[in-house]
């Protein structure tokens, strides 16, 4: 029995279900989602969290997408090197995106995994969802 | 490493998402264009240097050559880019992302942009709603963000990631055309003593290729300087969809530009390094601490329901609130009837959608699931049992794949209206039956599938797989955001669409003839053939939407004129002049129109059920039937009885008000006569007189001629009203369910069994 147990908890939980979170189109094409909690998450974490989680994502895609003057130099640089320059240097866009890996990842060791949820970077899947995925509870006196 | 920014876009197949997406056939017509425009480009400009600028450099300056050599740098650049440059392709979504919208789900999800309504349209290849001004390249095969337009100079489509370097690239090859024409021009104003050196020569000939470029070069540039400035993609120029309307993407002149120029470039989706889950999730989780509230509501909702809705619901924005059913276990092909599993679900809702209020136009309300059959759906489906189940079930599929055809007869008739779209989904619902054909409006077909466990999955399958791959290409034909409100995008799919779907097909499209809204979709994506402008984006939606509505409300009457309902919508489209119930024109009349408006159909339509690419995904447009043109009406029985699909339909469907029930009567009777035309295809028995009024297949029967030249055929008695009274048995019946079974029952001197198209069998009485 003891046996047993011990080989369950070396395996990875089954999944049981993904929510996937849809992106929010109000302010246009700007990549944002939705910060409305799903229903299949109710019982497994906290709104507080999951909007607040969603909230910086949201901000750090805001930061990558700005319109700034670090994006405008980049610009005037790739073409002065007839984009070259792109084979040496990351982009901006880039950047922020491996900060919302580094971020997702962070988040999944710390907050997500304890509850039996995993977020998946939204950039696997084109920046239109964020999956959710909801690993199957088999202790006793879970939903 | 950002070089991978370069690739992809390629000519050939590009790099596959970390999903699979089939490798594309090698078509050497696409390069043509790109390997034209680049030996023009490098050929023109190398003479230029060559025999031009030597003298040149002499002359005047070495600032000469040295300023078309970094023209010809930057144009190059650009160019390369733009070719190369992966234009922000969409990687195919996964299966389980699919498994949230289900079959049920609608075509078109609605999402508000700074308070402008915008569609989202399913895609069925790449299985997710198109994000705002994606499209779907049809040449590439792949969903492209913010879409501009495929280039074939480029052979590669110009989006969001490649825009840029597109743009770019006309400004500079409109300078360096410029430039060595204008060079050129010197050259030889210095030399017209020398004209007959080759120097001369080639410099005239440079300059008739730059000059010849120049005009076309410099009409796309200001087309584009004017779109950038206006914040629009050429999809959105050519397809009309902000003519007088508000542009819900434009930020203003100058942002507008900055953003185009001075924007990071956005990142690739396609080919990235998957980094490995390192986080390993086991039990035992743990639970966030619940408040009161939310455990009085655990203890109240068993938590199905709720979630369901509740998931549904916050993952649709601007959907409408409607209860719906439990959604239904995702299509499976060995899953044949789901419909029958979700009977009593489906009861429940129709009494639901009975005391509900009509909903809201379709556009602007997309149920994510098919709230369940409504009432006629349920009638539909009882009186199809009972009608059925007497029938060889094998016939019945064969009778669906054939009536599968018509593109429009995928639409789902009653399910037309997908917004609001609870008692369409009705009758697809309730045909739970074999799984239909993917993408082809199954919806009609619902109300036979269900009761017919018999159905058999391939065929229909079968007959669905050659709609979808066309429903697909359908899809993807030249972008123009059909004003379709309703169509399951389950349809659209290729894939194996829900069993219930396509049970019903053959009797649907019989009963229920497109939905409006769909018609107006349809039209657009109907013909990638067919030289049609653009639909207009916007403005046609609301119209649908109100055809919807229209629709919606005559499918809401009462159960006792079900039968009108089904009957009217479809015969709506059917039979347009037909309001009485003449005599049906002679089974070879009739048969010969059919044959005879084959071959001119032609060039419409294909004969075989799989060649519908030029037609709308069916789901998308409304039945034909619904189509109130006349010509538009005969089609679905031109194309149900030739098994031809329906040719595109520009007219928007009229949904009349629904008529009395007299005229349903005959309506159906008119849905009878073009079962007859099966039965008499198939059945050498011939059909005894009566039923069908001959008015109205003459109309059909005109329209029909109009359409492919023939005369008018003459009426003829035919064995119409028993056949009509059998045929129009699902629509009637459904109101009354017992009352079908009578003329099926006529004794045994009196009832002829007849074959009709797809096998099915009808009783007929002579």
């Amino acid at each position: 029995m003891a046996e047993t147990h011990s080989l369950q908890d070396l395996r990875q939980a089954a999944v049981a279900s993904k929510v996937f979170v849809q992106r929010d189109y109000t302010s246009g094409t700007i990549c944002k989602f939705q910060t409305k909690f799903p229903a299949e998450l109710e019982s497994r974490i906290d709104k507080q969290q999951f909007e607040e989680t969603i909230q910086t994502l949201n901000n750090l895609y805001a930061e990558a997408e700005k319109l700034g003057g670090r994006s405008y130099l980049e610009g005037c640089l790739a073409c002065l090197t007839a984009y070259t320059i792109f084979l040496c240097m990351e982009t901006h866009y880039e950047k922020v995106l491996k900060k919302i890996a580094k971020y997702i990842q962070e988040q999944n060791e710390k907050i997500y995994a304890p509850l039996g949820l995993l977020l998946t970077d939204p950039i696997e899947r084109g920046l239109r969802v964020v999956e959710i995925t909801i690993f199957e509870d088999r202790s006793i006196g879970s939903r | 490493m950002p070089s991978g920014s370069m690739s992809g876009g390629l000519s050939g197949p590009t790099s596959p998402p970390h999903t699979t997406v089939p490798s594309k056939p090698l078509r050497p017509s696409r390069y043509v264009p790109v390997s034209a425009a680049t030996a023009f480009l490098v050929g023109a400009t190398t003479l230029f240097f060559c025999f031009t600028c030597p003298w040149l450099s002499e002359q005047f300056s070495i600032a000469v050559p040295i300023y078309n050599g970094i023209m010809f740098l930057f144009v190059l650049a650009n160019f390369c880019m733009a070719t190369f440059m992966d234009p922000g392709i969409f990687p195919r979504a996964e299966e389980d992302e699919d498994k949230e919208d289900d079959f049920r789900a609608p075509l078109y999800k609605t999402v508000e942009i700074r308070g402008i309504q915008v569609r989202m349209k399913w895609c069925s290849t790449c299985r997710f709603y198109r994000p705002p001004r994606c499209s779907h390249c049809s040449v590439c095969d792949n969903c492209v963000e913010d879409f501009d337009h495929h280039c074939p100079w480029v052979n590669n489509c110009i989006g969001r990631r490649n825009y840029r370097y597109f743009f770019l690239f006309l400004l500079s090859l409109t300078a360096h055309i410029m430039g060595v024409f204008g060079f050129g021009l010197l050259y030889i104003l210095y030399h017209t003593q020398q004209l007959d050196r080759v120097h001369s020569a080639v410099t005239m000939a440079v300059m008739c290729v730059s000059g010849l470029f120049f005009i076309p070069v410099v009409g796309l540039t200001g087309f584009h300087v004017v779109l950038v400035a206006r914040g629009r993609t050429t999809n959105e120029q050519v397809t009309g969809k902000f003519r007088g309307g508000v542009n819900p993407f434009t930020n203003g002149c100058l942002r507008n530009v900055s953003h185009v120029l001075c924007s990071s470039q956005a990142p690739r989706y396609l080919g990235r390094k998957r980094k490995a889950q390192t986080v390993s999730v086991q039990p035992p989780f743990l639970r966030p601490q619940l408040t009161e509230a939310q455990l009085a509501a655990k203890v109240l909702d068993n938590g199905i329901q709720g979630d369901l809705h509740r998931s549904k619901s916050s993952l649709m924005e601007s959907q409408s609130a409607d209860a719906e059913p439990p959604p239904p276990p995702p299509p499976k092909p060995e899953l044949r009837y789901p419909g029958l599993s979700r009977g009593p679900a489906g009861h429940s809702e129709e009494s639901s959608l009975l005391n509900k209020a009509p909903p809201t136009p379709t556009m602007f309300k997309y149920r994510p699931t098919y709230s369940g059959p409504g009432k006629n759906h349920t009638a539909l489906t009882h009186a199809y049992a009972n009608q059925m189940s007497r029938r060889d079930s094998l016939k019945e599929s064969s009778l669906l794949q054939s009536s599968q055809q018509p593109g429009y007869r995928s639409e789902p008739s009653l399910d037309g209206h997908e917004g609001g779209g609870v008692e369409q989904s009705g009758p697809e619902r309730t045909s739970g039956g074999p799984g239909g054909p993917p993408g082809s409006g199954i919806t009609g077909y619902s109300l036979g599938g269900r009761s017919y466990p018999s159905f058999s999955d391939p065929t229909v399958l079968a007959g669905g797989a050659s709609r979808s791959s066309s429903v697909r290409s359908s899809h993807n034909a030249p972008p123009s955001e059909a004003t379709t409100s309703t169509s399951y995008k389950s349809l659209a799919n290729q894939t194996p669409p829900p069993a219930p779907r396509n049970g019903s097909l053959s009797y649907d499209s019989l009963l229920t003839p497109s939905e409006s809204p769909d018609f107006e979709s349809a039209v657009p994506e109907m013909s990638p053939g067919r030289p049609r402008s653009p639909v207009v984006g916007y403005s046609s939606p609301y119209l649908s939407a109100q055809i919807a509505q229209q629709r919606e409300a005559e499918l809401h009457q009462p159960c006792a004129s079900s039968t009108a309902l089904l009957a009217s919508p479809q015969h709506a489209g059917y039979l347009r002049g037909s309001t009485s119930s003449p005599p049906a024109p002679p089974e070879r009349e009739r048969e010969r129109l059919l044959h005879d408006s084959q071959p001119p159909h032609h060039h419409h339509h294909h004969h075989h059920h799989h060649h519908h690419h030029h037609r709308p995904p069916r789901f998308s447009r409304p039945p034909l039937l619904s189509d109130s043109g006349p010509s538009q009406s005969s089609y679905p029985y031109r194309t149900r009885s030739t098994d031809t699909p329906l040719p595109p339909t520009t007219h928007p469907p009229r949904s009349p008000h629904p008529p009395p029930l007299g005229k349903s009567l005959s309506y159906s009777s008119a849905a009878a006569a073009e079962m007859q035309y099966r039965l008499v295809r198939k059945a050498s028995a011939s059909v005894g007189g009566g039923g069908i009024q001959a008015p109205k297949d003459e109309i059909q029967m005109k329209s029909y001629s109009r359409t492919n030249g023939q005369p008018k055929p003459s009426s003829t008695p035919s064995s119409p009203s028993n056949p009509v009274s059998v045929s129009t048995r699902p629509g009637q019946a459904y109101s009354s369910a017992g009352s079908s079974q009578s003329p099926a029952h006529k004794p045994g001197g009196g009832v002829k069994k007849v074959t009709g198209v797809g096998g099915t069998t009808y009783e007929i009485s002579v």
